[in-house]
């Protein structure tokens, strides 16, 4: 029995990173069992304003992905939950929990904030980081899921009021912490990240001068729901500055405090809030940057520190900031600084310290309870080709907790992490999660339209403005409408029962619910009228409580008839409603994997693990793309052996299909159901049938025409150098290198990411192999992100001589009689040097395969600007396109490091898991529907509709736009712009919001 | 709270259901008070609004109309839905001066599901305009005719 | 003078009435109540503000009172009373809880007398000479918007069980605890109620506001972002860099 395996998997950590992979998890059919310390799931992402570099609000898109795991048949959340103790081994753990009393019954909480509003108590707003207050029963925030609040133990004084007021009854002061004990078949870390105590840097003045802030408290302050209201302010006076400086690397890269390595995401989100920050700010503001390396290191990030710098008018000093000292009058900053060598100190209104990410509280109880192995900074301990595993096998981390890292990162290494707790437990998938099983759907299209109205009290959240029984009595004089009601609830158990009792009893073909806001609700009336064997898509609501009665509370009279206006309009719409189809689609459970390199061949074994046949395609004729060109890596494993095991088990694997000199010559189809022609070495073309697509061509080291490249034997690649010392044929006694050789410039702006790394990786092993040789690394900024500051600071300690350029002084290599000479500035000495060297070695970038334009085209996906494949959203979609079904990893997404590629191909392996480990996928009801006869063929829709899913195709002569249904999302851009009105919009016709607005406006005698 | 026959404008509001139907949501919940003379008609997107809805809503006797949807340039749940809605109300502003429709009355915003304050101050600031303006010249014609 | 009398408005409890003992002087005003347990802390404030010199509670003395504990639920709504006069910029003892009983041996009348003579040392109300947008005005109205402030109306109503029997979790509260929780709402909310008064006519700065309440701006920032939380307030317009707040209705 302790061998039996077990298709559940815990979560621990309700961060970004632990939602996606519960929500990967969930889908692709095993149990999650989602566990957070704290009372609501969302972590540090929920308190950002916007995000990098797209300035995305955080909470629109972090939002939609809270809804859907907490409403997840397959997600269970426990919150306020620790860990007690784990046994047992992979396959087969029990797990230990103790849950925290909220003092609130879960179940019958249902958010209504009642209690929140008459609660007399106030306590500091820890979710605001302190900048304003809460109550002592409160929700951390209003999106919070679960939406359950809680009681501040610490601040209530047990007056009982919450519990008068509680029309749920849903106060429970007795309630008891309560130990339980999970099986599950594997575990995932995703405890985040704790924020470094700007406290412990004492010179910066946090703490003392109220002025300085640090950078999650400043995300709050631009938040439009944080305590300014989105608008910059001084803490000492609530005037807007006029200047703000950002100080970057505060408790990161900062040796004395024992955090050496980088936090990885600050420069750029300092950049953010800085662009924000000015956006925000209605008057002028300046803001400067104090950085020691700008690190926009990620996809496009340069091109966003170009507008920072071009756009925003953003000033970057770089410059290490010595303190910061305070006029006590005024309340307005010095920052000391040096700058040229020369010490400066500059005046500001008010300074944002960017801290840096430390290791979550408690780690050590943590890393005991699991038996995992800290690294020397006590994040978890990963390696190279195993950035997912922990020590102790059936173990996996994602996000911050491995190392400090951004939200895309998080997202890809969680989706990662998912894949590889399934594939311990494959067998066991759908074991533990049943499908709900509904009854037989009534056909009432023969039907007069019968519609009930069950209006919400929502305790007094409604009843409380809005007169609730004459709104009743006025729907039932609607038209069409045989049945209202009010309930105190209507989000309750019992009215779901009730519901659908009314159904059977009043013949109702049409359900109204007239209450809160659709967004988290409608799923699960449209659950109740289903479960009433009535098509879901019978069922609307309308909005009378964040959208009246809690927005015209001292107006009961006008919020009644808005009220009259709002159900009388949605009846209208309610009567047209037409039963929708939610189309299924069958799914060939097998993949296809474009590109053999670490990345695809990574992928292809992890769909393997989850049971599903591969073909992979290799341009090549032998597996292992950019891999292969490397001899050893930073973290000194040994990229050859592991190579070569990799190509070893997908050539031993019966389930992975190899083509080697093989291209995709052609793709059709859509999610589940695609067809490829694949063109074989021999020139013969195999057609294959598979579910989805992984994008993973890579990329190619760029062929410099700078700096002498190719004209003088001495002058070489990062590649070149490294194969020449790893056949033993080094021997220069002087090296030059020269970073950012043709990236971050006009033609290519963005940052190659693994070039810094490449430079010093070489520049230590010839410090091994040659103490002697001198090595001088000419770089505009070290962008050595995360722990391999390490490695930078080992190879400074080295004696390798790391020299900073400017675009404006860039070095010179020149050929004089045979000898090499490079010239440079040397800030240090404000001197032009000139040097001899033996060798110039140049970090090439790392460039987009030729071919990803041709595979674009192809698969109908977007590229970026650079030529690199554009997924579906740059922070929460990582490995996704827009186009259902397809999938990218690794270098075709841009340059990266080993650790991050094989993260990514193994979340594009989960990724696809939740549509292969279905035999059938249900797509949503709401999509467009075309008729035929009234097509003119005019292909507008074709060229408007963002996700391909309109094509035309020939009828009786004539081209007929046709909707592939599994592509389609139902944005309804196609049928507006539709001159004939041919398409209809499912759920939102255009006879459906018209009538909505006609009785909306309809005069009504007060 | 408004004197007798003084003008309550009627504004419809088009709403698309990621952003701004979510901000109109988030006033709520801060119980951010705005007039009660907005009907919010929820759409999936705000590149879903025809220009017809506007129009009928015009011809219906509102006296303005409100879209909102996602933030430039990327915030827009399917791509590009806020784009193909900044041109169509663009080009229906001027429309509407034919049909002699202040347009003012037609107002496109962007509100974000964070920005609950910001929809309702939108919403006080258009009832104050569109009360500024009196009742939409359509409703008086029809009621002459 | 007779102008210079001190007013003294007085509210007794029937059960310490007595007609026939009572020889009321000119300078008193009675207002029989049922229990001055249940008067409402606002209807005395609005005594003073209409130009009382001073209120006088006049209830059966503990452990006698009719309701039970009628006077000791009078004794927080005074001590609260006092905190709030203090804030106001009124002497506390211009309020008054006298346990009274008509057999008591000293008469009612002398009680009054002594009180006078008391009131007539502080000389005249400054209410008298105060007009309707002075900062004792502005004040006097924020007391009262604060003494019918349901936070504060549940703690008082509260005060005695959780300070004396338990609360719902089966706790004592000790009564310093619970006074200096009580002394840090009573604060709070007189400035944002005063806050609220001075911003209901005209936006305000911070500093505007910081100087009229004599805070600093940064306190004034802090009780600004919980009025906002509350809906007490909004942000009106800026001008240059500075921000200015209004105050919203409240119901």
């Amino acid at each position: 029995m302790a061998n039996q395996k077990i298709g559940a998997v815990l979560v621990v950590g309700g961060g970004v990173a632990g939602i996606q992979a519960s929500l990967d998890l969930a889908d692709s059919g095993f149990k999650v069992y989602l566990i957070d310390q704290g009372p609501s799931i969302g972590g540090v992402m929920a308190q950002l304003d916007k995000t990098f570099p797209t300035n995305d609000c955080s909470m629109c898109i972090l939002s939609p992905k809270l809804v859907a795991t907490g409403r997840h048949p397959n997600i269970t959340i426990l919150t306020n939950t620790e860990i007690t103790g784990l046994d047992g081994e992979v396959g087969n753990f029990e797990v230990k929990i103790r849950k925290r009393s909220r003092y609130i019954i879960e179940d019958k909480c249902n958010g209504c904030g009642i209690c929140a509003q008459k609660c007399p108590i106030e306590a500091v707003d820890v979710f605001n980081k302190g900048l304003s207050k809460r109550c002592a029963i409160y929700v951390e925030y209003p999106q919070a899921v679960p939406l359950k609040y809680m009681i501040d133990r610490e601040k209530c004084i047990g007056c009982g009021t919450c519990y008068e007021i509680c029309k749920a009854k849903a106060i429970e002061y007795d309630q008891k912490d309560s130990e339980a004990t999970l099986n599950v078949g594997s575990i995932i870390l995703a405890p985040g990240f704790e924020a470094f105590d700007a406290r412990l840097k004492s010179e910066y003045g946090y703490g003392r001068f109220q002025n300085v802030v640090t950078s999650i408290e400043f995300e709050r302050i631009l938040s439009a729901s944080g305590p300014y209201g989105g608008l910059v302010l001084r803490s000492s006076d609530g005037d807007i500055p006029k200047k703000i400086a950002f100080i970057q690397c505060v408790g990161s890269r900062d040796f004395q405090l024992g955090n050496n390595y980088c936090s990885a995401a600050c420069c750029m989100y300092g950049m953010k809030e800085a662009v924000i920050a000015k956006e925000h700010t209605p008057s002028n503001l300046d803001c400067t940057i104090f950085y020691m390396d700008m690190r926009a290191y990620g996809k496009e990030f340069d091109a966003y520190y170009n507008r920072a710098k071009d756009e925003w008018g953003i000033k970057f000093v770089r410059s290490r900031v010595a303190g910061v000292t305070e006029d006590p009058r005024t309340g307005n900053l010095f920052v000391h600084y040096v700058e040229d060598e020369t010490p400066k100190t500059e005046e500001f209104d008010m300074i944002v310290l960017s801290i840096g990410m430390r290791p979550p509280k408690n780690v050590e109880a943590l890393a005991k309870n699991f038996g995992i192995r800290l690294n020397s900074y006590k994040f978890c301990e990963t390696s190279s080709f195993s950035p997912v595993d922990t020590s102790k096998p059936g173990v996996f981390v994602c996000g911050a907790f491995s190392a400090p890292k951004d939200i895309p990162e998080s997202v890809a290494q969680a989706s990662g992490a998912a894949a590889k707790a399934m594939s311990v437990i494959a067998s066991e998938r759908g074991t533990l999660v049943a499908p709900k099983e509904y009854p037989p759907e009534r056909d009432v299209s023969q039907e007069e339209p019968r519609i009930g109205v069950f209006v919400c009290h929502c305790g007094i959240n409604i009843g409380g403005v809005v007169n609730v029984p004459e709104l009743v009595e006025y729907a039932k004089s609607l038209p069409n409408v045989v049945y209202a009601e009010a309930n105190l609830y209507t989000c309750s158990q019992d009215t779901q029962k009730l519901i659908r009792e009314k159904i059977q009893e009043n013949n109702l073909n049409r359900v109204i619910v007239a209450s809160c806001t659709p967004r988290t609700h409608e799923p699960l009336f449209k659950e109740t009228v289903q479960e009433a064997g009535l098509n879901p898509y019978l069922f609307e609501m309308t909005n009378i409580r964040d959208q009246c009665s809690w927005v015209h509370m001292h107006e009961p009279k006008e919020a009644t008839e808005k009220a009259k206006d709002l159900v009388r309009s949605i009846v209208a719409k309610a009567k047209l409603l037409k039963p929708l189809k939610k189309p299924l689609i069958n799914v060939t459970p097998v993949g296809l994997i474009i590109g053999g390199g670490v990345s695809g061949m990574t992928a292809a074994v992890e769909l393997s693990k989850q049971g599903f046949e591969v073909h992979l395609v290799e341009r090549e004729n032998e597996l292992g793309g950019h891999l292969s060109t490397l001899h050893y890596l930073l973290d000194r494993d040994d990229p050859k052996a592991k190579l070569n095991a990799l190509i070893k088990s997908v050539m031993e694997n019966d389930k992975i299909h190899v083509y080697l000199g093989a291209e995709v010559a052609d793709l059709t189809g859509f999610v589940g159901n695609f067809k490829s022609k694949i063109r074989q070495r021999n020139g013969e073309q195999k057609e294959v049938e598979h579910g989805i697509v992984i994008v993973a061509t890579g990329a190619i080291e760029y062929k410099p025409t700078e700096y002498l490249y190719g004209k003088n034997p001495k002058v070489m690649t990062q590649h070149e150098l490294e194969e020449k010392i790893a056949n033993g044929e080094f021997g220069a006694r002087n090296v030059v290198m020269i970073q950012c050789v043709g990236a971050r410039n006009d033609e290519r702006p963005n940052c190659a990411r693994i070039c810094c790394g490449q430079a010093i990786k070489n520049a230590l092993k010839i410090k091994e192999v040659s103490p002697e040789t001198e090595v001088y690394v000419l770089y505009k900024d070290l962008r050595a992100y995360g722990f391999k500051e390490d490695y930078y600071r080992e190879a400074a300690t080295k004696g390798v001589l790391f020299i900073n350029y400017e675009d404006e002084r860039k070095p010179e290599v020149a050929n004089e009689y045979g000898k090499i000479k490079v010239t440079f500035w040397e800030p240090v000495i404000k001197e032009v040097v000139q040097i001899e060297p033996d060798l110039v070695v140049l970090s090439a970038a790392t460039i987009p395969n030729p071919d990803n334009k041709r595979v674009a085209e192809m698969l109908k996906v977007p590229l970026t600007k650079d030529g690199f494949f554009l997924e579906a959203h740059m922070k929460l979609r990582p490995v996704d396109f827009a186009t259902d079904g397809v999938f990218l990893c690794g270098m075709a997404h841009s340059p990266k490091y080993i650790e991050e590629s094989i993260a990514q191909a193994c979340a594009a392996a989960a990724r696809a898991t939740t549509i292969l480990s279905k035999p059938t996928l249900e797509m949503e009801g709401i999509i467009a529907n075309v008729n035929e006869d009234l097509c003119s063929g005019c292909r507008i829709c074709e060229y408007l509709c963002p996700y391909g899913a309109i094509e035309m195709k020939e009828k009786d002569g004539k081209p007929i736009a046709h909707v592939t249904e599994a592509l389609c999302k139902g944005c309804g851009a196609c049928g507006t712009a539709c001159p004939t009105k041919a398409i209809i919009m499912g759920h939102f016709t255009t006879e459906e919001i018209l009538a909505q607005v006609k009785a909306a406006l309809v005069e009504v005698e007060a | 709270m408004s004197g007798k026959g003084e003008f309550e404008p009627r504004i419809i509001g088009f709403l698309c259901n990621w952003c701004s139907y979510a901000g109109a949501d988030l006033a709520g919940v801060s119980r951010i008070q705005y007039p009660p003379n907005i009907r919010i008609i929820r759409v999936m997107c705000s590149g879903r609004i025809d220009p017809a809805f506007i129009l009928e809503a015009f011809k219906d006797g509102a006296d303005g109309v409100l879209v909102a949807g996602c933030h430039l340039p990327s915030d827009c749940h399917y791509i590009s839905g806020n784009f193909k809605a900044l041109r169509r109300i663009t080009l229906l502003k001027e429309v509407l001066k034919d049909f002699g429709i202040e347009p003012e009355r037609l107002r496109l915003e962007w509100v974000s599901a964070s920005e609950g304050d910001r929809f309702a101050s939108i919403v006080r600031d258009m009832v104050k305009q569109i009360k500024r303006l009196g009742p939409s010249p359509l409703k008086s014609k029809e009621k002459n005719a | 003078m007779e102008n210079n009398e001190p007013k003294i408005a007085c509210f007794m409890c029937n059960f310490a009435f007595c007609q026939t003992e009572m020889r009321i002087p000119s300078n008193t005003s009675i207002a029989r109540v049922n229990c001055i347990g249940r008067i409402d802390p606002v209807l005395i404030l609005e005594m003073l503000e209409k130009g009382a010199d001073a209120v006088m509670l006049v209830g059966c003395k503990p452990p006698d009172c009719h309701y039970i504990e009628g006077n000791s639920q009078a004794e927080i709504t005074v001590k609260v009373l006092k905190k709030l006069m203090c804030l106001a910029g009124l002497e506390p003892e211009r309020l008054k809880l006298l346990w009274y009983s008509p057999i008591d041996k000293k008469s009612f009348s002398s009680y009054t007398k002594e009180y006078t003579e008391e009131m007539r040392k502080l000389v005249l109300s400054p209410i008298k000479k105060a007009v309707s947008e002075s900062p004792l005005m502005i004040n006097i109205l924020a007391a009262k918007n604060v003494a019918s402030e349901f936070r504060l109306r549940v703690l008082l109503g509260r005060e005695k069980e959780l300070t004396e029997s338990v609360n719902v979790y089966g706790e004592k509260i000790p009564i310093e605890e619970f006074n200096s929780l009580l002394e840090e709402i009573v604060a709070s909310e007189f400035v944002q109620q005063k806050i609220h008064v001075l911003t209901q006519t005209k936006p305000l700065s911070i500093k505007t506001l910081s100087e009229a309440v004599g805070m600093k701006p940064a306190t004034v920032l802090r009780q600004i972002v919980n009025m906002r939380r509350r809906n007490m307030m909004t942000l009106d317009h800026i001008e240059g860099t500075t921000p200015f707040y209004k105050a919203l209705e409240v119901k």
